[in-house]
């Protein structure tokens, strides 16, 4: 999948914006502050339908305007072309269309182009609690089995309504209220077996990749391992109804994949708390990685590679053995200071104050 | 600038109506009192008449004008045997389109969602149970719709129901996840009432 034209109205600091993408690599320099990452944003908003900074749809729409739109052409591997558009409004439900098509599930535009975003956030993939590590696995599963996205959207749900039902209760479960309680946790259990599996079979999956990807941007061979710490043991049901008179008591689910955890080890130690700040940004870069070479490699997708800043935070040697390991394709990176002197764009965008001033190569 | 409290009065009960926000509010009040005195006259008219002569069905709380039961209760010609449960009454008319269905209906009014503050009291949940142990009724169909609340809503149906020794089924997948009964088509709901199969109370409704 490719990336060929991307245009923005009333996109964060762009009131109007239009380029033409390189199918290799593109460079997209400026100072800070003058619209750097929002361009990638733009791009990983139309993978993902949200940002990949976390922020909700109404910080991305341009201040004093009343919508964003975003529109794209993008070129499936077939060569055919579809034009994706989508309305962003400050009011009122998200509108997109592809093709001029409007989709009545707005959801369905989510795998029609894949990305993956390096960021330096990404070092507290590794540094922060395991709220961010289940978001990292949980889109990997999503990338890797397009499907699943529907089974990530219900567990939230699922969690938010017995949340809502045990928060209702206010610490005392009578006759009706356990028999709806009942209700939520078949559903939970089914939908949280299912993730727990589903995240356990991409770890696997990703294993060897994960070791391949941090000898190469570490530069040096290290034993990489994940290792999957459920809340529960065998059968999410019965974990449920074990928990039961505790959630009732906080007014909480306390077990379900929701509160599942990560641990990250390099040679055997805790990544977390053990590892140096180099060897955790050379982990959080290959988790990243990892999951991108399972997606290409299972036939999935050819992931648009967005890199936010990332050279900037790399000593020069390890910012070459990042470029190195990366796939080939459409890749766009943005710095405000210098590239690794290996790399050679096949196209350069320079940003001032929200405006694509120059475009070369 | 804020406006005079009559047009807000109208502002504000527009907006509190569902699925209008503040902005629409405005733009519904401002075309009101743009237009000819008739046209809103009509509106208002249409609202009263209608709050007036439609009330709830007392057996299954479907939309019923001129009378206590709706036309379809009160009609001898539909099986008593086989009540199909829904969520509202625009699902009424989405099955009955369909011409498949010749029973009688119990509309819940909502579908179980704690989120929204819908629990079993909310819904008329009881109102059915009293149904199936008064009247003669073999068959519940469970034909909520096909997402989460819907689900949980049909396997909490059936929760209550199955110690009442009725048969409760579930019309069949095939209709779109997570969408809306309303919209589905005739054909694809017809099959769906057709190909409904019996839900236990072990297994949660989505397998
Ligand atoms: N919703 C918005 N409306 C207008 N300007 C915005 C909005 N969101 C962010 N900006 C502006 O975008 C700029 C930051 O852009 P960004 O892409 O993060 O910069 P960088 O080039 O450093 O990556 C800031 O000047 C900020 O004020
Ligand atoms: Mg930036
Ligand atoms: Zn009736």
């Amino acid at each position: 999948m490719l990336i060929r034209t991307l245009e923005l109205q009333n996109f964060r600091s762009y009131e109007e914006a239009s380029v033409s993408l390189s199918d290799g690599l593109t460079a997209i320099v400026g100072e800070n502050g003058q619209g750097k990452t929002n361009l990638l944003e733009a791009i990983s908003w139309i993978a993902g339908m949200g940002s990949f900074r976390g922020v909700p749809d109404d910080a991305l729409i341009r201040l004093g305007a009343d919508a964003a739109i975003l529109r794209a052409t993008v070129e499936s591997p077939d060569g055919r072309e579809q034009l994706i558009e989508a309305e962003l409004p400050r009011i009122g439900r998200n509108r997109i269309q592809v093709n001029r098509q409007r989709l009545s599930r707005a959801r369905d535009l989510v795998g029609v182009v894949q990305v993956t975003v390096f960021s330096p956030d990404d070092l507290e993939l590794v540094k922060d609690g395991p709220a961010l590590r289940r978001r990292w696995i949980d889109e990997a599963v999503v990338s890797r089995h397009p499907k699943h996205d529907a089974l990530r959207s219900d567990l939230e749900r699922i969690l938010k309504q017995r949340n809502a039902l045990l928060r209702s209760a206010h610490g005392r479960l009578d006759g009706d209220a356990a028999f709806t309680l009942d209700v939520w946790d078949s559903k939970l259990a089914a939908a949280g077996n299912a993730m727990r599996a589903a995240r356990e079979d991409l770890l696997a999956e990703m294993a060897p990749r994960l070791a391949a990807a941090y000898d190469a941007v570490a530069r040096e061979s290290a034993e990489v391992e994940t290792i999957y710490e459920a809340s529960w043991h065998g059968d999410l049901a019965e974990a449920l109804a074990g928990s039961r008179q505790l959630d009732v008591r906080r007014g909480v689910s306390t077990v379900g994949p929701h509160r599942d955890e990560i641990v990250l080890r390099i040679g055997g130690a805790p990544a977390r708390t053990h590892a140096s700040q180099g060897e955790q940004r050379s982990l959080a870069l290959s988790l990243r990685l990892a999951a991108d070479a399972v997606v290409r490699q299972a036939g999935v997708a050819e992931p648009v590679l967005l890199l936010d800043d990332v050279f900037s935070e790399l000593d020069p040697g390890r910012a070459e053995a990042l470029l190195d390991a990366l796939p080939g394709g459409q890749r766009l990176l943005t710095t405000a200071a210098w590239l690794p002197p290996a790399a050679t764009p096949d196209q350069v965008l320079k940003i001032t104050a929200g405006t694509i001033v120059a475009a070369s190569g | 600038m804020s406006y005079s409290s009559t047009v807000q009065e109208l502002i504000d009960s527009l907006g509190r109506l569902p699925g209008i926000g503040p902005k629409s509010a405005q733009r519904v009040a401002f075309h009101l009192l743009k237009a000819p005195p008739e046209e809103a006259l009509r509106l208002s008219r249409a609202i009263v008449d209608a709050k007036e002569r439609v009330s709830f069905c007392a057996r299954c709380f479907n939309l019923s004008e001129g009378g206590d039961e709706c036309a379809i209760c009160r009609d001898p010609r539909r099986e008593e045997r086989i009540v199909c449960v829904v969520e509202d009454s625009q699902d009424i008319v989405a099955i009955e389109r369909t011409q498949e269905f010749r029973g009688r209906y119990h509309v819940l009014q909502g579908a179980f969602s704690p989120i929204d503050g819908v629990g079993v009291e909310q819904l008329r949940v009881k109102e059915l149970m009293t149904r199936v142990g008064e009247e003669d009724i073999e068959e519940v169909i469970v034909a909520t719709n096909p997402n989460l609340e819907g689900e949980a809503t049909a396997s909490l149906l059936v929760k209550y129901l199955k110690p009442m020794g009725v048969r409760v089924t579930r019309i069949a997948s095939g209709l779109p996840v997570g969408g809306d009964l309303e919209y589905a088509d005739e054909l694809t709901l017809g099959r769906a009432l057709e190909g409904r199969q019996v839900l236990d109370a072990g297994t949660p409704a989505d397998g």
